[in-house]
């Protein structure tokens, strides 16, 4: 208020220290959280995932991801879901359950990994190991698409699986 | 020294300000970008595997006679099988309701057998099919991660014979058993 008017030439300083101080302590516990986790992985905004107590931290980002309507593959849509099942018709020329589009899409990786470690490592025992595979589904999926997803990725030699949660406390 | 201070003259003290605004500037901008990409859900894994049919020859512990473990799973209900693979198989069954306290209780059952069995660190999974994720993963839970007030299973390593501890787990390998029935 001290300027108002024009009759008084006093002038209000206003003291920026303790902003500064609030965000160097802000950054610093940011650029802290940011080193700390492996990977920093957003969940989908179209699924929930359940809470455990597991203490290992996500490694990879998600390969397979479960929305409440989709089925994504490396973020490429594969298949929808309805009611936590995956329509007949999308299901393919399907074999003990599997799910084809994502049997082709993870076998499709599974070739190319195969051909990568070939290319790179010279012991041939190591080309055919299997591999592991993240996977993010919604809470509320029943076992009967989870089974199906680990099926189509274990004809794919996908036999390992990360499942993805929210950690809480133990 | 004292003389040149001396010879000083003494100047009208005035006030020398930083401009602390553009560093301001950049501050807000840091932590604008920082909090937008941040993520506040902090998440983490549970590792199960399928089994999986291979061309390999079998292992020698297939000759042993060794404890299977087995967690069947229903939307009410859970039970515990522990079996030995070789006669006497000395079948035992265990129910829980599938609830938080019949978890708990299972959980305790799952202590106690691999404490006396401390190299058993195997146990096969099996469900309905109409058992949620959600209700899946804490029976997971259960199953394979250790309480603080569990006590810690030390075991001999067969292959480098040293003395091993599990601080984590109570069963650090859960294979998904239904999968390929």
């Amino acid at each position: 208020m001290a300027s108002v008017g024009g009759g008084s030439k006093d002038t209000l300083t206003l003291n920026l220290y303790p902003m500064l101080d609030i965000f160097s302590i802000l950054i610093v516990f940011l650029l802290m959280s940011y080193s700390t986790d492996p990977v920093s992985h957003d969940v989908n905004s179209g699924l929930e995932l359940p809470d455990s107590v597991t203490m290992v931290t996500l490694d990879e980002l998600p390969a397979i991801v479960v929305t409440k309507s989709e089925l994504f593959v490396n973020d490429k849509k594969v298949a929808d879901v309805v009611n936590g099942e995956i329509p007949r018709a999308q299901l393919g020329e399907s074999f003990q359950g599997a799910i084809r589009p994502v049997y082709d899409e993870l076998k499709r990786i599974a070739d190319a990994n195969k051909r990568i470690v070939a290319a790179t490592l010279n012991d041939p025992a190591q080309v055919g190991k299997t591999g592991a595979l993240t996977m993010e589904m919604d809470k509320g999926h029943p076992f009967k698409l989870m089974k199906r997803i680990m099926l189509s990725a274990q004809q794919a030699e996908f036999v390992t699986f990360k499942l993805v949660v929210t950690r809480i406390e133990n | 020294m004292r003389r040149k201070r001396k010879g000083i003259k003494r100047q009208d003290v005035t006030d020398i300000e930083l401009n602390i605004i553009p560093f301001i500037d950049v501050f807000s901008m840091l932590n604008t970008f920082l909090l937008f990409s941040a993520v506040f859900v902090a998440t983490g894994i549970i590792e199960v595997q399928v089994p999986f049919l291979s061309n390999a020859p079998q292992p020698k512990e297939e000759g042993q006679r060794t404890l299977e473990v087995k967690v069947d799973a229903a939307k009410d209900k859970l039970q515990v099988i522990t079996e030995y693979s070789k006669e006497p198989r000395n079948e035992q069954k265990f129910d829980f309701p599938n609830t938080k306290e019949g978890m708990d209780r299972m959980h305790e059952r799952l202590v106690a057998i691999r404490q006396a069995n401390p190299t058993q660190d195997k146990l096969s999974f099996f469900s309905e099919d109409d058992v949620i994720w959600e209700s899946i993963s804490a029976i997971l839970d259960a199953a394979k991660f250790r309480k603080q007030t569990d006590p810690v299973f030390s075991f001999k390593n067969e292959k480098t014979g040293a003395m091993e501890q599990d601080q984590q787990f109570v069963f650090p390998k859960i294979i998904m058993g239904s999968v390929i029935l």
